[in-house]
C-alpha cells in the first residue's frame, strides 16, 4: 500500500541520518544495539498495515454492544454491526427496497397480510437451511421478548404456507411495515433460540448464528474492536472481502489518511484535501437535523405566537455560514427532510425578520427597557439556552450554534443565559421539562414518516429525549395517528403533507439545519461504499450498507 | 509483638475505615449524576420508547440492593454487572487494567528515573549553560497540558509523517507472531507514552534538581568530596539519596491518580485503558461500571499511601525516629 511504503521510506531516511550522528559521536555499542532494535521494530510492524482481503472501518466510540438483536446498543452503529450477521426479509440500497431473505413480497388489503417468498438458497451460518418456520418463530419470539428496534404490536401472527412462503397478518393497518419490520427485523434461527428463555443473558457462540454475509468472530469490549469473517455459503454470493474489522479511533479521519482503516466519516471541509489524496468522498442526503427543543409547557413558550417569534428571530443562514463554514442546508420547519419523497414544499417558512419577531413579542405586553431588553411587570424577559455538541452519526463537534443563537436572541431584546452541559445531563433535563430552550438533534427524518409521530406526539415518543411530546393540537394528534395506519402511499402522503404544515404552524420545536454528512473511503480495494436512500434499515445515516461488500 | 501492634494497628484501622468510607462514596456518588442509563442509551432517534416501554426498562436496570447489598457482593468479589457491556465489571476492569499499567506505569517509571538523573546532573553542573537551558526548557514544558502536546504529537508524527498509528494499542486482529505483536504494541505505545513523559518529566526534573541543589551545599557532601570519592559516588550515593524522598512522594501520588491521569491521553489516542472505560461508562451512565472503577482507584490511593509509608522507612531511617 502506498502509505505503508511511504512511511517506511521516511522512517528509514530519518533513521539513517540519526544513525550517522550516533556513530560520529563514537563507536557506541549501545547505540548500535538500540538502532538495531528500532529497525527491527519498524521492519516488523510497518508492512502489517496493508492487507488486501479485509476491510477496516473506524469510528470514535468503538463499542456498540454484541452484534445480536438482544445485545447491541439501541443506536444506528449497533444495529449496523448486527446487520452483517443477521439478514432481514427485505433490505435497501441506493435506490430503495431490494430483496434480501425474501425474493418477492406482496400486500393483500383484504386479509391485511404481507406474503413473502423466501430465497431457497438462504442458510444459517451453521449450515442448516433457513425456512418460513424461522420467520414465524422470530415474530412469536419477539412478541414474547421485545426487540425495541421493531414494534410487534402491529403484528397479529405469521403462518408458514410452505418451507419458503410465509404470510404475516397485521393486527390492523400499519403503514411503516416494510420499513420497520420487513426491512428491520432480523430473522432468528428457531433451532437455536427455541430453548432460550432469557435472551439478554444468552451469550453462547450460537447466539450469533445468523443468515447474513458475515459471521461474528470477536468483540473486544474494552478496545472497541469487532472481527467478522465472510460466510462462504451466503445466498446472495460470496462476500467480497474475507474479513471485516471495526476499530475505535478518536480521530477516524486521521486513521483513514494514515492507511490504518478503509472507511470513516469525515468533516465536510476535509472533502477537497481527501480527494486530492485519491480517497473517494461520498455525501449523504439530508437525513439528520439540528433543532431547538422548546419547553412548550411553560410560559411564554406555551404560546405558538411566541414560538413563531423565536423562529423569525433566528437567522439560520448566519449559523450555517459562521459555525459551519457554509457546510449545511437550512432545514424544513416541517421536520421531514427536504430530500424525502413526502416532503411538503408548501410547509410554512419563517424567513429571518428580527423586526417582526420584536413586534410579535411586544404584542404580549412586553416593552423594551433602557437596557435594550424586553420588560413586563418589572421583570426582564430572560431565558436559558442549553447548547449541544451533538452531530450526525453519534459524533461530537465544538458548539458554536449556541453562541450565535444567543446573540441573535439578545439582538431582539431577550436576555439569554447560555449553558453547555454534558449530553446526558441535558437530555435528562429536557426529558423532565426542566429547561427553556435546548439545542438538540436527531436523524431518521429521511426514512419512514413514522418519525413524525415519534418526534412530535407523546403517545409515540414519551420515552424519547428528542421528541417534542406535543399534544396541544387535536388535529395534529389525529393526523399523526392516521398516517400510521394509512396503507395507501398516495393518501398517506396527503396526511404527511398536512402534518408538516400544522407542525410548522404550531412549532413545538424549531428545525435549524442539516449538516453536510460525508464519508471517505480507500478505493484501491474494489469496494464502493454508498449512503442508503432514507438511511439503512429504519433510517441510519451511515454508509456501511452490507450490499457494498456483496455486489 | 506489642511494638508491632502499637506501630501498625492504628494505621491499619484508619485505612480500613477510610476504605469503607470510600466504598460508600463510590457507591453513592455516581447515583448523583443527572440522567440514567435508559435516558443515555435511548437518546438517539432510532429506537423511540413509549412511556410504558421506558418504565419497564427503568425497572429492569433499577438497583434495589442498596449499600449493604453492594458491600455483601464486594465481599464475595462480585463487582457487579455492566449494563452496557452485559459483562461482569471485574472482567472489563481486568481487560483494561494491563493497558493502563503499561502506559501509565512505563510513563511514571521512565519520567521519574530520567527526571531524577537529569535533575541530579543539572544540579551538579549548577550555573552552566546546560543547566540553565535545561531549567528553561523544562519550565516551559511543565506549562504545556497533555491535551495540547498529545494533539500536536498526533498531528506531526501520525498525520504528517505517518510514522506512528493514530489510535489504539495494537493493530486489531492482525496475524502477528509474538515478536511482531510486541513490536506493534511498542509502535502504538510510542505517541501516548511520549505525551505522558513530556507531561511528567519536567516536574520530576525540577523537583530533583531543587532538592539536590540544597543537599549539595551540606557539609557531608563537602566531606565526601574532601575524602576524594569519585564524583559519581558523591552525587548518587551521598547526595542524591537525600533528595529522593520528595521524588518518592510525587511518584506515589501520581501513581495513585493513574486512572484520572490516563483519562485525557487515553481518550486522545483511543487507548483501551481504564480512563477510556471510565469515560465511556460515565457518558452511558453505566453505574455499576463507574462504581467499580471509582472504588478501585480510591482503594489504590490507600494502598499506595500505605506502601509509601513503608518505603519512607526504608529510604530514610529518620522518618521512623520522628514518629
Amino acid at each position: 500500500m502506498h502509505t505503508a511504503a511511504f512511511t517506511k521510506k521516511m522512517l528509514q531516511n530519518s533513521l539513517a541520518g540519526l544513525k550517522e550522528k550516533f556513530f560520529q559521536v563514537g563507536n557506541h555499542g549501545l547505540a548500535a544495539m538500540v538502532l538495531a532494535v528500532v529497525f527491527m521494530v519498524i521492519h516488523i510492524c510497518v508492512p502489517g498495515t496493508a492487507l488486501g482481503s479485509e476491510i477496516r472501518i473506524a469510528d470514535s466510540k468503538g463499542d456498540w454492544g454484541y452484534p445480536n438483536p438482544f445485545r447491541h446498543y439501541p443506536r444506528g452503529p449497533g444495529y449496523v454491526r448486527m446487520s452483517w450477521v443477521f439478514d432481514t426479509l427485505v433490505w435497501k440500497d441506493k435506490n430503495g427496497y431490494i430483496p434480501a431473505l425474501a425474493d418477492t413480497w406482496s400486500y393483500d388489503p383484504n386479509t391485511k397480510a404481507f406474503a413473502f417468498t423466501l430465497n431457497p438458497r438462504a442458510k444459517w451460518h451453521d449450515g442448516r437451511p433457513l425456512t418460513a418456520a424461522d420467520v414465524v418463530f422470530t415474530i412469536a419470539y419477539f412478541k414474547q421478548h421485545p426487540y425495541r428496534w421493531i414494534s410487534t404490536h402491529a403484528l397479529d401472527r405469521a403462518e408458514a404456507v410452505d418451507d419458503h412462503t410465509v404470510v404475516i397478518y397485521l393486527a390492523g393497518p400499519y403503514a411503516p411495515f416494510l420499513s420497520d419490520i420487513g426491512g428491520a427485523m432480523p430473522v432468528l434461527p428457531e433451532h437455536i433460540w427455541e430453548t432460550v428463555t432469557d435472551p439478554f443473558v444468552f451469550d453462547d457462540p450460537s447466539a450469533f448464528i445468523g443468515s447474513g454475509p458475515y459471521m461474528f468472530k470477536d468483540f473486544n469490549k474494552t478496545r472497541g474492536t469487532y472481527l467478522f469473517e465472510a460466510f462462504p455459503d451466503y445466498y446472495q454470493g460470496v462476500p467480497k472481502k474475507e474479513r471485516l474489522v471495526y476499530v475505535r479511533s478518536g480521530k477516524p479521519m486521521m486513521s483513514l489518511i494514515t492507511g490504518q482503516v478503509d472507511l470513516a466519516n469525515i468533516r465536510p471541509d476535509m472533502a477537497k484535501p481527501l480527494r486530492e489524496k485519491e480517497l473517494a468522498v461520498i455525501e449523504n442526503e439530508c437525513g439528520w437535523n439540528k433543532k431547538i427543543m422548546i419547553n412548550h409547557k411553560k410560559p411564554p413558550f406555551d404560546n405558538p405566537v411566541f414560538r413563531r417569534a423565536l423562529a423569525y428571530a433566528i437567522n439560520r443562514q448566519e449559523i450555517i455560514d459562521k459555525a459551519h463554514r457554509g457546510f449545511a442546508t437550512p432545514a424544513s420547519y416541517g421536520l421531514l427532510s427536504i430530500d424525502h419523497d413526502m416532503y411538503n414544499p408548501d410547509t410554512p417558512r419563517y424567513p429571518w425578520n428580527p423586526q417582526k419577531a420584536e413586534n410579535m413579542i411586544a404584542s404580549f405586553g412586553w416593552a423594551k427597557g433602557p437596557d435594550g431588553f424586553f420588560h413586563k411587570h418589572g421583570q426582564v424577559l430572560e431565558i436559558e439556552l442549553i447548547s449541544s455538541n451533538l452531530t450526525v452519526a453519534g459524533d461530537r463537534v465544538a458548539d458554536r450554534d449556541g453562541e450565535i443563537i444567543k446573540k441573535q436572541l439578545t439582538d431582539i431584546g431577550i436576555r439569554v443565559h447560555l449553558r453547555n452541559q454534558e449530553q446526558t445531563t441535558t437530555d435528562s433535563r429536557v426529558k423532565n421539562w426542566d429547561f427553556d430552550l435546548a439545542i438538540s438533534g436527531h436523524g431518521g427524518i429521511a426514512g419512514d414518516p413514522r418519525i413524525l409521530s415519534e418526534m412530535i406526539s407523546p403517545v409515540y415518543g414519551a420515552g424519547s429525549v428528542n421528541s417534542a411530546r406535543f399534544d396541544d393540537s387535536p388535529e395534529l394528534n389525529r393526523l399523526l395517528e392516521a398516517q400510521m395506519v394509512e396503507m395507501d402511499p398516495a393518501r398517506r402522503k396527503q396526511i404527511v403533507f398536512k402534518i408538516q404544515e400544522l407542525y410548522a404552524d404550531q412549532m413545538p420545536a424549531i428545525s435549524l439545519y442539516y449538516p453536510d454528512t460525508m464519508a471517505a473511503f480507500n478505493q484501491d480495494n474494489g469496494v464502493t461504499w454508498f449512503y442508503t436512500r432514507g438511511g439503512i434499515s429504519k433510517g441510519i445515516p451511515i454508509p456501511q450498507n452490507k450490499m457494498s461488500l456483496i455486489r | 509483638m506489642r511494638i508491632w501492634k502499637k506501630k501498625w494497628s492504628t494505621p491499619v484501622l484508619v485505612y480500613l475505615t477510610a476504605a469503607l468510607l470510600m466504598a460508600y462514596a463510590s457507591f453513592r456518588l455516581p447515583h448523583l449524576l443527572p440522567g440514567d442509563f435508559v435516558t443515555a442509551m435511548y437518546a438517539g432517534s432510532d429506537v423511540t420508547l413509549n412511556a410504558e416501554q421506558e418504565a419497564e426498562l427503568r425497572a429492569f436496570y433499577q438497583n434495589t440492593d442498596g449499600f449493604q447489598g453492594y458491600l455483601r457482593n464486594l465481599a464475595t468479589l462480585d463487582w457487579g454487572y455492566s449494563h452496557a457491556f452485559m459483562a461482569p465489571v471485574s472482567q472489563l476492569f481486568l481487560q483494561a487494567l494491563p493497558w493502563t499499567l503499561l502506559l501509565m506505569g512505563t510513563a511514571h517509571v521512565l519520567s521519574t528515573l530520567l527526571g531524577f538523573v537529569l535533575g541530579v546532573e543539572a544540579a551538579w553542573r549548577r550555573g552552566s549553560l546546560l543547566e540553565k537551558a535545561g531549567v528553561g526548557i523544562m519550565t516551559v514544558l511543565e506549562g504545556i497540558p497533555e491535551i495540547c502536546s498529545g494533539v500536536l504529537l498526533l498531528l506531526v508524527f501520525a498525520l504528517s509523517f505517518g510514522w506512528f498509528p493514530a489510535a489504539g494499542a495494537q493493530m486489531a486482529y492482525a496475524d502477528h507472531t509474538f515478536g511482531q505483536w510486541l513490536a506493534d504494541v511498542v509502535h502504538h505505545l510510542t505517541l501516548p507514552l511520549a505525551t505522558l513523559i513530556l507531561a511528567y518529566l519536567p516536574g520530576n526534573f525540577l523537583l530533583a534538581r531543587a532538592g539536590m541543589v540544597m543537599v549539595l551545599e551540606s557539609w557531608f557532601v563537602l566531606t565526601a568530596r574532601a575524602k576524594g570519592l569519585p564524583p559519581v559516588r558523591v552525587r548518587y550515593a551521598h547526595a542524591a539519596r537525600n533528595a529522593l524522598l520528595p521524588m518518592v512522594t510525587r511518584f506515589g501520588l501520581r501513581f495513585a491518580f493513574m486512572i484520572t491521569g490516563a483519562l485525557v491521553v487515553e481518550t486522545i489516542f483511543s487507548y483501551p485503558g481504564l480512563g477510556t472505560l471510565l469515560f465511556n461508562a460515565i457518558a452511558m451512565r453505566d453505574l455499576p461500571l463507574v462504581q467499580g472503577i471509582v472504588l478501585f482507584s480510591s482503594i489504590m490511593v490507600l494502598v499506595v499511601n500505605l506502601g509509601m509509608e513503608y518505603v519512607y522507612h526504608l529510604l530514610d531511617p529518620r522518618v521512623g525516629h520522628a514518629s
